[in-house]
């Protein structure tokens, strides 16, 4: 669900009241027929609304908060927590940090490396990161979605936009911290810091680092042993019949 | 033509086909089994078509000596099948209601019976599928015979095939495959159910070839499946493919 597609025709009269919708398209790089169809569904997705706003040099969080389920979005923008920070960081740039302290001396102090953003935002790791337990039936609570759904996006690496920012209301985080994540907004357009990842894992203590590296390669294993299980089923069954 | 005629002929066309298709790697000593399991199902598919039958009995001295053969090619396709079927979706109680002590009591009663019933049977002229001589009461035993055990096979395998169908942690055309397989099997045992109470016509021929069709179509899935997986390189880095973690 995106916005209705009569508020960003009057919204978009305001911003660019002279220009067509041939070159709105030009501006923002969305194909006519993209545009064309949502605009006759009277559904405007929130990816077209922020890529017009960025094209036209306005935030992209207060175009959004104009528009009906998203009001409040600039009032929630905040700084995002430490944890969902960390939870965007790979597990690989955790691992050479806890080896790079481990090398460190009072000369050659350890510096955190991470990945671009664009590289490592993942939706599932920050919903991990700012559930307190009940994120899952809270949010199916608020929006009607059922929990299984809601798990299987996850899965999948996806949310949609309406949930990512429930979910964000509901954890009580930053508004904008979900659609960081789900990368519908630049990381410095949701109020994450460029240095932020850095500046958290350069705050924890030595055994806090550890602990989150070993956490990291508990879940890592898990996903691999699954995978290798699966493997062997299939395997099984190619074996045999194929 | 009538369809029972036309899906008779594409079940034998098609299990002709993946057989050949599955010679290289036979003779290569890839799945012996499942390619011998083709060329079963396509002697009995073969043999239950007019054509083949007429032609090949009277070779066989004239006094439907093929059907026999036509059944017991049938017992060996179920006895593969269900021994792999078993083994590939890993249902051990199902290996062993098949080639435990009970499944081997049935199989040599069945064997047994087959042969005693055709025997006990007047049928001295070739005639397809015995239709010549269905008034015989011991022709209709060694008929219900015929379709008794492979139901009895196919009732164990069908359940986990059809588990593994619905079971995502099974790759895509797996579960595809395992569908065809466990639905085919599902109807053997609809069809056997079937002619124990009511005469059901044209459904006769229907029931079976298609449940061949789509066992084939589930094999020849997970043949097209396994000759992908050759082709890609073997323990290929997994780790790189986890990096959001």
């Amino acid at each position: 669900m995106g916005v209705s597609a009569k508020a960003f025709q009057s919204w978009r009269n305001r911003v660019a009241p002279n220009e067509s919708t041939a070159d709105l398209c030009r501006r923002t790089g969305i194909k006519r027929s993209t545009l064309a169809q949502q605009l006759v569904r009277g559904n405007v997705a929130v990816a077209t609304v922020v890529r017009v706003a960025r094209a036209y040099g306005q935030d992209p969080v207060a175009v959004l908060s104009e528009f009906d389920g998203f009001r409040g979005l600039a009032e929630g923008r905040r700084a995002p927590s430490a944890a969902e920070l960390i939870s965007q960081v790979p597990y690989q740039c955790i691992l050479e940090y806890v080896l790079a302290r481990a090398g460190a001396d009072q000369e050659h102090p350890a510096v955190p490396k991470v990945a671009g953003y664009a590289d490592s935002i993942a939706v599932r790791p920050w919903f991990d990161a700012v559930d307190p337990g009940d994120l899952r039936p809270k949010l199916s609570a608020a929006t009607g979605i059922a929990p299984q759904n809601i798990s299987a996006q996850l899965t999948a690496g996806r949310l949609a936009t309406r949930l990512a920012v429930e979910a964000a209301r509901q954890a009580g985080v930053s508004l904008t911290s979900g659609l960081v994540v789900t990368g519908v907004l630049q990381p410095e357009e949701g109020g994450w810091p460029p240095t932020g990842r850095e500046e958290a894992l350069a705050a924890l203590t030595d055994a806090e680092l550890v602990s989150l590296a070993r956490d990291r390669l508990d879940a890592l294993a898990k996903v691999l042993r699954k995978r290798e299980q699966d493997d062997k089923y299939d395997h099984a069954l190619l074996e045999n019949l194929g | 033509m009538t369809a029972g005629f036309a899906v008779q002929v594409s079940a034998f066309a098609l299990s002709f086909l993946f057989a050949l298709f599955r010679l290289p790697d036979a003779i290569r000593g890839r799945n012996r089994s499942i390619f011998f399991c083709m060329v079963l199902i396509a002697v009995s598919t073969g043999l239950s078509l007019p054509l083949i039958y007429e032609f090949v009995d009277p070779l066989l001295g004239g006094f439907n000596l093929a059907n026999l053969l036509l059944r017991y090619s049938l017992y060996g396709v179920f006895v593969i099948l269900g021994l792999r079927g078993a083994a590939a979706f890993g249902a051990e109680w199902a290996r062993r209601l098949i080639v435990g002590p009970v499944g081997l009591v049935v199989l040599g009663l069945t064997v047994v019976l087959t042969a005693a019933f055709f025997l006990a049977s007047d049928i001295p002229v070739t005639s397809t599928g015995l239709l010549d001589y269905n008034d015989q009461v011991s022709v209709e035993v060694y008929g219900m015979l015929g379709r008794l055990y492979p139901a009895y096979v196919a009732a164990c395998v069908c359940a986990p095939a059809l588990a593994a169908a619905r079971n995502s942690r099974y790759r895509l055309p797996h579960r595809i495959g395992s569908g065809l397989f466990g639905v085919g099997l599902a109807v053997v045992v609809l069809f056997t159910a079937l002619t124990l109470v009511a005469d059901i016509g044209v459904f006769m021929l229907l029931l079976p070839f298609s449940a061949v069709i789509l066992v084939t179509l589930g094999l020849a899935v997970m043949w097209v499946s396994n000759r992908l997986q050759m082709r890609r390189p073997a323990g290929a880095a997994r780790l790189r493919n986890v990096t959001k973690m």
